[in-house]
């Protein structure tokens, strides 16, 4: 009894610690006035009417929609397969190959984005959106093989079997069988992915050039304090786009290992 | 029956890596039989059926369809389908779509898809359940759709996977009836793997025994329950007592034998088993040994033993009788015929026996 009350006290706190930040975006964001700082003076929604006249805002945007919907379903085909390899065959470095799609989780960004700036411009690629696509690719990767890996584990071999025994080829099996069987956990690894690109800065930053992401574009603007109730704003709008599609996510990868039974 | 062969194996092997799972594997099916590969879990029997299906190739050896053969073809373009031991419904698609999938992979006109689905699960004894989910079938139901799914591409030859050991005891029977008609009414060859040896007796035609990746017996239920061809295949069906035998006299269809039960027992050899010349182990089976208060008339040799156990069945009871020098008790086994079980624990009994169901095992190699 008494444990349990510690330690619920302790997720109180934990959580309270966690969150109370980010809540305090939103709460600004209706703040009538450009001070951040209590007590609020009236509420407002003029800070959200604001951004919609915002060009390079929009623009942003745009790259952002772009590369996050690009690197999402690059990082989704390639974990795709990947994971299907990695569930259903051994091979040699299996071991090794899992171990290092996993890596850019615990790489530091920072030296990701270095090193990919180098790499990029030694091969004479400038920063562009491009690049940001192909560092989110990389960077997002290990989520979709996680995702899929969870999808396929659930997933009866004897299913393609079946489909290639009733005289389907192997890539009608792939597509009549296993794609709609795992469609639940592309949908799901796409949603995570694209959040992930979507909200990444660091490489985004190095990697953009002159094409800012919108969270390139949010640190750029907020240097100007007149801005900073707008910056909040859109702040707050991102993070209720993020948690609604991991949400959905979360429905969709749930949903393919209930399929199966 | 005909008498052509629709599958021949040839010196089949299956190796992974170092470890062989089936070995020299030799067999031919005959067209329009109903075959069960027989034999204990990880003897090799999957494997054996999924080198017909087309899902592994051989390591070595030659496998022939309806005289073709098999090697480099892959699993769609042989005339086999298969009932998967999980029965691989597959889950996005409604029941009729299940069956139908075969059949679009044909290209076949839409109403005659519709009608051969139709006709297939009114065969199965589904009809009508077209737009049912799969996920909303009962385990019975399952197997039938899967039966149902590759019976609809009419192949030469139907391979089953364990197909009922997934259903309780009741439905099992009731679809082993339902197999069996099946085929007889469509002529299919159906070559099932079980490791329930009552599976096998009540469905085949003719099982092949497997173990350790070895094809051990190829007969009739009959004759691999009457003259087995080791003490392996004798014990793994049915139940068997076994008696070491000294062999006093050869001739050419008979032994003359002696054991600690009785002597000089004239028995007929066994086809079988490989003919030796040193002692060798005799088999009876429970059900063919009398038990009797008093010593019985009529037996070719009778002995006494002591009731040390009594299992009752319900349709049979089976007694196990210590007899003086043998390790293990021997087991008999009588027909309820009126409600009584005539012995108890601890009652001193007599048994006996006819010559005929003495079956000569071989030589007695320690096993
Ligand atoms: N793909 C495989 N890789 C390695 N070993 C296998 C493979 N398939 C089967 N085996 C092994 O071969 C043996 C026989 O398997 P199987 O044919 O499935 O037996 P059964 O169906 O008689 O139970 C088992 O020991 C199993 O572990
Ligand atoms: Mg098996």
């Amino acid at each position: 009894m008494k444990l349990a009350f510690g330690l619920q006290t302790y997720a109180f706190f934990y959580l309270g610690f966690l969150y109370l930040p980010v809540l305090f975006l939103p709460l600004f964001s209706f703040n009538d006035g450009t001070i951040v700082a209590f007590p609020i003076k009236g509420w407002t929604l003029e800070w959200y009417r604001q951004l919609g006249s915002q060009d390079t805002l929009i623009q942003a945007l745009v790259n952002s929609l772009l590369v996050g919907a690009v690197s999402a379903m690059l990082s989704t085909a390639m974990g795709l397969f990947a994971a299907r390899a990695y569930v259903r065959y051994r091979f040699r470095g299996k071991r090794i190959s899992e171990g290092l799609v996993m890596l850019p989780l615990v790489v530091p960004g920072i030296i990701v984005a270095s090193s990919m700036l180098v790499l990029f411009i030694s091969m004479g690629l400038k920063p562009s959106l491009t690049a940001v696509i192909l560092g989110h690719t990389f960077l997002a990767l290990p989520f979709a093989v996680a995702i899929m890996k969870s999808a396929f584990d659930d997933f009866d071999v004897s299913l393609e079997e079946a489909a290639l025994d009733l005289g389907s080829t192997v890539l009608e099996t792939f597509r009549r069988v296993t794609l709609p069987i795992v469609a639940p956990g592309i949908v799901s690894s796409l949603l995570v992915t694209f959040t992930v690109s979507f909200d990444e800065f660091v490489l985004a930053f190095f990697l953009s050039g002159n094409e800012p992401t919108l969270p390139v574009y949010i640190w750029s603007q907020i240097r100007f304090p007149a801005k900073l109730p707008n910056t909040l704003a859109l702040g707050s709008l991102l993070l209720l786009a993020s948690v609604l599609l991991l949400v959905i996510a979360e429905f969709f990868r749930r949903r393919s290992s209930k399929s199966l039974v | 029956m005909t008498e052509t062969n629709i599958i021949e194996m040839t010196g089949v092997e299956k190796r992974f890596g170092t470890f062989t799972a089936v070995s020299d594997l030799s067999l031919s099916l005959r067209e329009g039989e109903f075959f069960s590969l027989l034999g204990p879990s990880g003897c090799g029997k999957t494997t054996a059926l999924r080198m017909i299906a087309g899902f592994q190739e051989p390591t070595d050896g030659r496998v022939t369809i309806d005289g073709q053969d098999m090697q480099g073809i892959a699993a769609n373009k042989r005339p086999t389908n298969m009932v998967f031991q999980s029965y691989a419904i597959f889950p996005h698609l409604d029941v009729g779509d299940n069956v139908a999938y075969g059949l679009r992979n044909r290209g076949l006109k839409k109403a005659e898809i519709e009608n051969r689905v139709s006709e297939a699960l009114e065969m199965v004894e589904l009809g009508g359940l077209q737009r049912r989910r799969a996920n909303e079938l009962s385990g019975g139901q399952r197997q039938r759709v899967a039966l149902a799914r590759a019976l609809v591409m009419r192949p030469k030859v139907l391979l089953l996977d364990e197909p009922l050991s997934a259903l309780d005891k009741k439905l099992r029977e009731q679809m082993q009836f339902e197999m069996r008609r099946l085929q007889r009414n469509l002529g299919i060859t159906f070559v099932m793997v079980t490791h329930d040896q009552y599976e096998a007796m009540t469905m085949s035609d003719r099982i092949g025994v497997m173990f350790d990746g070895k094809l051990v017996q190829v007969d009739s239920p009959e004759t691999l329950y009457a003259k087995p061809c080791n003490r392996e295949v004798a014990s793994f069906i049915g139940e068997m007592n076994f008696l070491p035998a000294q062999v006093s006299a050869r001739q050419e269809n008979s032994l003359t034998v002696t054991t600690t039960c009785f002597e000089n027992l004239k028995i007929e050899t066994n086809p079988n088993v490989r003919q030796g010349y040193g002692d060798i182990l005799v088999g009876i089976r429970p059900e063919q040994i009398e038990i009797a208060a008093k010593q019985p008339d009529g037996y070719d040799a009778t002995f006494r033993g002591d009731v040390v156990n009594v299992a009752f069945y319900g349709e049979n009871v089976h007694y196990h009788v210590r007899v003086e020098g043998l390790d293990r008790p021997v087991s008999a086994s009588v027909p309820n015929y009126f409600h009584m079980v005539d012995f108890r624990e601890g009652d001193s009994v007599w048994l006996g026996v006819q010559s005929a169901s003495v079956i000569d095992l071989g030589e007695n190699e320690p096993s």
